[in-house]
């Protein structure tokens, strides 16, 4: 628990376990209202389900509409796909794809690497209007997670519950305040290659820390789940990081962001704090990070 | 053209690049594997070499002076990466070994770049046992299907 004498609870959504940890317990009609979130959340955006919107988008091209928060996911994205230069793209799920992160997680590659179309050859997206013309595979799975966290966190809110802090299997946000009189929470670091070890602590205060790591969804010879959109390949060298953000949906994708574009550049465009931990063991951080990191 | 002095240069050069903390506990970590290396001139002449860096290094024979250059490539726990190493022969001795870090690895950048934060050499790891915090950040937790494929591919390969 985040604070002494809060209550848990947890379930499985997305692919992965939760935990909604608040200073009473939850009701049962709350819990059902999240549930229902997270169900429906999956059930548009899921690249491994066949009745997904994600999956009919797949099958063929053509108008779709989308539910609100895919306003949110368009703008993030297309921003971070221009600063990328291509390389952070919602349309990576079908290189994903043919390396073999499939809906069967068959986990062998089709082929070599190939990167996806370009945004505009396939996709207009503006809000939630979608217009393909090809049948896509849209991945959203470097911000969805984060997205995810902040709707249950307006549901929250707006059942009269002021503090909370959502655990989303290691992307965490603090619906707390200290204005409101909570400390921060003292969160670890997660070592990139041991779950039992941390390589720094860090205070979270209100807002969102999430990481990512390329280590986890890693499925042999330098095969694994952060891909460069420009390439289709993944990506070398950085193999964890981690980001602080106001939101959940930006710090989520601010952490895979930074396995692609160079810090100082989204510092230009983005508030947030970062760390990025490199395969040789050493680390960059920004002055959030600082004395923070074990060494 | 012998490759032992090569290999033992690189090994011990890969070694000592992922000895440390978090990369040193990655499992691939364990077996740098020094490969495709060439140097950049011929060595074919009478000298010998004798100082070779690196406890496994022995004798050579057969090594002309000068300076030598080639990349690695190793096994990093997050892929292939590339080095490059600098050798020079005297006498028949290897006078001096340096590592030449290719623009792409953080080595390189960390002194190139102008950051706004800081840099730490190494990160290590201590036991969340150890440390007073009630939450991890982290993404160790994926999903069971993709985790129950790797085990089944896991299994196949035995």
């Amino acid at each position: 628990m985040p604070h002494p004498g809060w209550q848990g609870f947890r379930f499985d959504g997305i692919g992965t376990s939760w935990e909604i940890s608040t200073p009473a317990p939850l009701p049962p009609v709350l819990r059902s209202s999240v549930l229902a979130e997270v169900e429906r959340y999956d059930s548009t955006w899921s690249r491994f389900r066949e009745d997904s919107l994600v999956a009919r988008i797949a099958a063929a091209p053509g108008q779709y509409e989308l539910p609100p928060e895919a306003a949110g996911l368009a703008a993030l994205y297309r921003q971070l796909y221009t600063l990328s230069g291509g390389a952070m793209t919602p349309l990576i799920g079908e290189s994903l794809e043919r390396l073999g992160y499939d809906p069967q997680y068959s986990l062998r590659p089709r082929g070599e690497a190939a990167a996806p179309p370009a945004w505009d050859a396939v996709l207009e997206w503006h809000g939630t209007s979608l217009r393909t013309t090809a049948p896509v595979v849209l991945d959203i799975g470097a911000a969805g997670k984060g997205q995810l966290v902040d709707l249950l966190a307006e549901q929250l809110g707006s059942h009269g519950v002021p503090e909370f802090f959502i655990d989303a299997s290691g992307d965490l946000l603090n619906g707390s305040t200290e204005d409101g009189g909570q400390e921060p929470v003292q969160v670890a670091l997660e070592h990139p290659y041991d779950a039992t070890k941390a390589i720094g602590t860090v205070p979270l205060g209100s807002g969102a820390l999430c990481a990512s790591a390329s280590n986890r969804r890693a499925w042999g010879d330098g095969l694994h789940h952060v891909l460069d959109g420009t390439t289709g390949a993944p990506v070398r060298t950085v193999v964890a990081a981690w980001a602080l953000a106001d939101t959940a949906l930006e710090a989520d994708a601010l952490a895979t962001a930074l396995f692609l574009v160079p810090a100082e550049d989204l510092e230009r465009h983005f508030r947030f704090s970062w760390l990025k931990v490199f395969s040789n063991g050493s680390a960059e951080y920004s002055a959030e990070f600082e004395g923070r990191l074990f060494t | 053209m012998k490759p032992s002095i090569r290999k033992t240069v690189f090994a011990g050069m890969a070694g000592l690049s992922l000895a440390g903390t978090v990369a040193g506990c990655a499992p691939s970590a364990q077996q740098p594997a020094a490969q495709e290396t060439e140097p950049s001139a011929p060595a074919s002449a009478s000298a010998t070499a004798s100082a070779a860096p690196g406890p496994s290094a022995g004798a050579a024979a057969g090594y002309k002076d000068g300076t030598y250059s080639a990349d690695g490539n190793y096994k990093s726990p997050n892929g292939t990466e590339t080095v490059g190493v600098q050798l020079t022969l005297a006498g028949g001795t290897v006078s001096a070994v340096e590592i030449t870090e290719h623009p792409s690895n953080p080595n390189t950048r960390k002194f190139q770049g102008e950051f706004a934060g800081g840099i730490a050499d190494q990160v290590v790891g201590k036991s969340l046992d150890e440390i007073n915090v009630s939450k991890v950040a982290g993404s160790s937790l994926t999903s069971g299907g993709f985790n129950q494929a790797v085990e089944a591919i896991k299994a196949q390969a035995l």
